[in-house]
């Protein structure tokens, strides 16, 4: 057995603050008691030795040569495949399901119904069969004979809100009130004191995940004791108690595993649908069951970013000071409850008030979508500010600091117009000669990322010198592997090639799901605090070697371990310890992360006024986060948050057809991801004012202002508020139009 | 790739499946057909062996008409060929792009037994981890992946891109790869790598 890092002698003094958990990708608050004491801390942010430098992957030469095994790749001896079969219709109950032709098809094992009898989407799951290969899975799901008693369904939001539309849910209104703050006479009152008001709808559709490993699982049951589930998910944790409720067995005997997982975003929490169905085939064969979902299934039932519809009046007096704002907001989350962050987001607008509303439609559920609810009320409160600016023609980056308490922004939005070159645009909206507009626009955003004290880290040194770090963990392709492995090895004087890491493993430590940039903030410090106890057992240890009084004096740099003038290498320091070698088990220390984020983007874009063509030119995006723990992927980070919010601005966007109540773009084919042609010049920046030492999730903060600064840089250029994401070529040649730029003939 | 192929791949699998009579795929069989399929279990359905050379080995499989060359990579050869990802099935994305006789194809809009005797070459065919191409090497240095979902495909495509330009441009590099979609916006790195690649292997 390792030897066991010992409990320390008197109870530490404690104190009690919140944390953020993440259930389902969406953060909810809770109290936690943590120790008083802190310990080491990580030191300047600037005198690292690996931290805060630019890291290559540790599992890129795996990804890169196509030898990483996600759970798309599992293949197990017996296995089957399993598919699901979807509802065609927007709202039916099953009145039959007649199986006897597809059964009899020779490799078809199984055949079950899923559980829900009414079904309120075009895409519910129906029916799931396992077959011997994915070809015959088809098959019988072609052959499989539903009878439907079609039911009145509903899918646009607008019609939902109608004196006598189609109930979504049978007990339920279409439209409810989740929230009201601030006082609707005061606001009302407030607008007196305006110089000018705006008032406006700002609209976002809905959009996918688009994860390229689709979800689903690889259930390896076969019908002993205990199980083995290969899930794509973001939270290993997530997986062992559902799957094990499914399969009848105790969770202790069902474990997850995540090796690599091909995205998430928000999307992957839990078994699922797909999983539980995944489960129950297993069950019923006894065998290995593999369910992804196809990339169909993957646009009509894996859920997507929560659409919003947002009503908002705000006033403005001459001199850039905000005195009052109206809000009225749904949530279009389908038959779910949406989300969306309260207005007026992150600005001081005096008087506000505002009113939240889930609105239902015949729709799969939106679920959490990296910052779930902040996109969009981002991009409405962005587009109102600008249009009070432009009204009262005042600079929109002035306004935004006059409206701003926080200076952090206000250093960021000096930084970022540097770099765009702010300088150069025309505060004439549409001012530019030519056909081919340009304009520039600017946004601002902000998230938690928060720690919490979910994860258990072990790190193991032994006597040959190895050093490993495990933890249940999962890497979604943020890096979490190769900063578990640089904090062990700074720690102990090591290069990164001398740690080896263990995660994806629910027998492991546990872990926090990943969702809402909580993944860093809890794992560092518990990997931190591992590392900390190890080495000093292993100090322990040495102490008598190096003639030293105290293990704390002594020093582990360059691959050395030394203290006193005298000095041993790694490894003669590592011969002393028992074959089995010493852990050290860490946990969350509160004092090693930090809360909060601040994040600003601008953009340049050209447009073609007489195609309504956008051309993104050249996107910057500053951010900061406490320490950067990696700086080559806290970069690619910021990057990978401004083309998804590119996508989200300009092309993407779920179509659904009134009549059908079934989503017309459910592909790659017709809904339009960013692509490599599109790509502008993109300059992440790593915001390296901000001093704390502190590590904070970034990932959620990099994809919020986008949206606003591209919305925003197509007004500056055309003169054309387009309202409406994604701002597609006809909507600005109609704002040209009614804005008279355009006449009927040109058009 | 055009929208065509991928019709064209559709109404080939469909005649796989049930004959040229029942030839899209999203037509739901009849009871009756269903039974004349039982009945024919020498049919169309039983497949045949195929000789596939992946990554200069000769294997042979097992297959159905019907089946793709990344489904048989993936699904029936064994040990498997997963490499190639499996995202759209449509020709539509790049994930499952394959060498066929040194020319980039989507694995998905190709069948198995079109692909039978020539060569095929798939992202663990142009390197390993140990010893990786000049892509892959630079697709770790520039931090070109994340997930890393859809980096083989992008690395398969762009080694057979720098073979036949070796000089790229910006904008040429773009171009080449603009049949790969990245979900968590790798973009701008790939763009790195490539151009990286193909300095370091003309130095």
């Amino acid at each position: 057995m390792p030897q066991q890092a010992q409990p320390s002698p008197s109870p530490k003094p404690k104190k009690k603050i919140r944390v953020p958990r993440v259930v389902n990708g969406v953060e909810q608050m809770v109290e936690i008691e943590v120790d008083e004491d802190s310990g080491p801390g990580w030191g300047p942010n600037d005198k690292h030795t690996l931290l805060n430098k630019r890291m290559t992957r540790v599992d890129g030469p795996l990804k890169a040569a196509g030898a990483a095994r996600y759970t798309y790749d599992q293949r197990l001896p017996g296995m089957l495949y399993g598919r699901i079969l979807r509802c065609p219709h927007a709202h039916a109950r099953v009145t039959r399901v007649d199986s006897n032709a597809a059964s009899a098809i020779p490799g078809v094992k199984a055949i079950i119904q899923a559980p829900l009898k009414e079904l309120r989407y075009a895409g519910a799951a129906v029916a799931a069969v396992a077959a011997t290969s994915p070809e015959i899975a088809e098959d019988a799901l072609r052959a499989l004979k539903v009878t439907y008693e079609v039911l009145p369904h509903v899918v646009h939001a607008p019609d939902a809100i109608k004196p006598g539309a189609p109930k979504v849910i049978e007990q339920e209104n279409n439209l409810q009130q989740k929230a009201k703050n601030g006082d609707p006479q005061k606001a009302e009152a407030a607008f007196a004191g305006a110089d000018e008001i705006v008032e406006a709808e700002y609209i976002c559709a809905r959009v996918h995940h688009a994860c390229l490993e689709t979800h689903g699982m690889v259930v390896d049951y076969r019908g002993g004791n205990e199980a083995t589930i290969y899930a794509s998910t973001q939270g290993t944790f997530t997986i062992p108690a559902d799957a094990a409720k499914e399969l009848g067995l105790p969770q202790s005997a069902v474990t997850a595993s995540v090796e690599h997982m091909g995205g998430g975003f928000g999307s992957k929490f839990g078994i699922g649908i797909e999983g539980m169905l995944a489960c129950r085939l297993s069950k019923q064969t006894k065998a290995p069951v593999k369910l992804m979902l196809t990339r169909y299934d993957e646009f009509v039932m894996a859920g997507n970013r929560s659409g919003a519809w947002q009503k908002l009046k705000a006033g403005v007096k001459k001199d850039g000071t905000i005195v009052a704002m109206q809000a009225r907001q749904y949530r279009l989350g389908g038959i779910g409850q949406g989300s969306q962050a309260g207005q007026p987001y992150i600005y001081t607008m005096g008087e506000a008030y505002r009113e939240i509303y889930a609105l239902h439609t015949n729709e799969d559920s939106a679920i959490a979508m990296r910052a779930p609810g902040h996109p969009q009320a981002s991009f409405a409160a962005e587009s109102l500010v600008d249009e009070l600016a432009y009204k009262i023609k005042m600079d929109p980056v002035a306004f935004r600091k006059k409206n701003l308490r926080d200076p952090v922004y206000h250093r960021q939005l000096d930084r970022a117009a540097q770099e765009i070159g702010w300088s150069r645009r025309n505060p004439v909206a549409g001012g530019n000669p030519g056909p081919l507009k340009r304009g520039l626009g600017c946004a601002v955003g902000i998230w938690g990322g928060a720690g919490n004290d979910q994860c258990k880290v072990d790190v193991t040194v032994s006597g040959d010198g190895a050093v490993l770090v495990a933890v249940g963990t999962q890497d979604l392709g943020t890096g979490t592997r190769t900063y578990m492995r640089a904090i062990v090895a700074e720690e102990f004087g090591l290069g990164v090639k001398d740690v080896q890491e263990r995660i994806g493993n629910s027998k492991l430590g546990g872990a926090n799901p990943s969702g809402g940039s909580t993944t860093s903030p809890s794992l560092a410090p518990s990997v931190k605090d591992a590392a900390i106890k190890t080495r000093l057992l292993l100090a322990q240890r040495v102490a008598s070697l190096l003639g030293a009084a105290k293990p704390e004096e002594i020093v582990f740099a360059d691959k050395k371990v030394s203290a006193g003038g005298r000095s041993v290498t790694w490894q003669e320091a590592c011969a002393s310890l028992p074959a089995a070698g010493i852990t050290g088990h860490g946990v969350w220390r509160s004092d090693l992360s930090s809360r909060g984020v601040h994040g600003v983007c601008f953009a340049e874009v050209e447009v073609d006024v007489e195609t309504g063509h956008v051309k993104p030119i050249k996107m910057v995006h500053i951010q900061d986060g406490g320490l950067p723990l990696n700086r080559l992927t806290f970069e690619s980070q910021i990057n990978g948050g401004m083309i998804q919010s590119l996508g989200q601005a300009l092309w993407e966007g779920r179509v659904m057809d009134a009549q059908l109540g079934i989503q017309l773009n459910p592909g790659f084919g017709d809904y339009k991801l960013p692509g490599t042609l599109e790509m502008p010049e993109m300059v992440p920046i790593i915001d390296d004012d901000d001093k704390r030492e502190a590590v904070i999730g970034i990932a959620e903060g990099c994809n919020i202002p986008s949206l606003g600064a591209l919305a925003n840089a197509v007004f500056n250029a055309t003169g054309v508020r387009v309202r409406e994401l994604p701002i597609t070529p006809d909507k600005i040649l109609m704002g040209l139009l009614s804005n008279g730029s355009l006449s009927r003939t040109q058009a | 790739m055009s929208k065509h192929d991928a019709g064209r791949r559709k109404f080939l699998k469909g005649v796989g499946i049930a004959g040229a009579g029942a030839a899209i795929t999203d037509h739901l069989w009849t009871e009756a057909e269903a039974k004349e399929q039982q009945a024919k279990p020498n049919g169309m359905s039983r497949g045949g062996k195929v000789v596939l050379n992946v990554n200069g080995e000769e294997r042979t499989v097992e297959v159905e008409p019907r089946t793709t060359l990344l489904n048989a990579m993936r699904n029936h050869l064994d040990p498997a060929v997963t490499g190639p990802k499996l995202v759209c099935d449509m020709g539509t994305c790049g994930a499952c792009t394959v060498l066929i006789d040194d020319k980039p194809v989507y694995s998905c809009l190709v069948l198995a037994v079109d692909a039978a005797n020539k060569k095929i070459t798939t992202a663990e065919g142009l390197g390993t981890p140990e010893k990786p191409n000049a892509v892959q090497a630079a697709f770790v240095e520039h931090d070109a992946l994340m997930c890393g979902f859809c980096t083989p495909g992008f690395v398969t495509t762009i080694s057979a891109y720098l073979k036949k330009n070796p000089n790229p441009s910006l904008a040429e590099v773009k171009e080449a790869c603009k049949g790969n979609f990245c979900r968590c916006g790798t973009y701008p790195r790939v763009f790195e790598a490539a151009l990286a690649a193909a300095k370091g292997s003309q130095a």
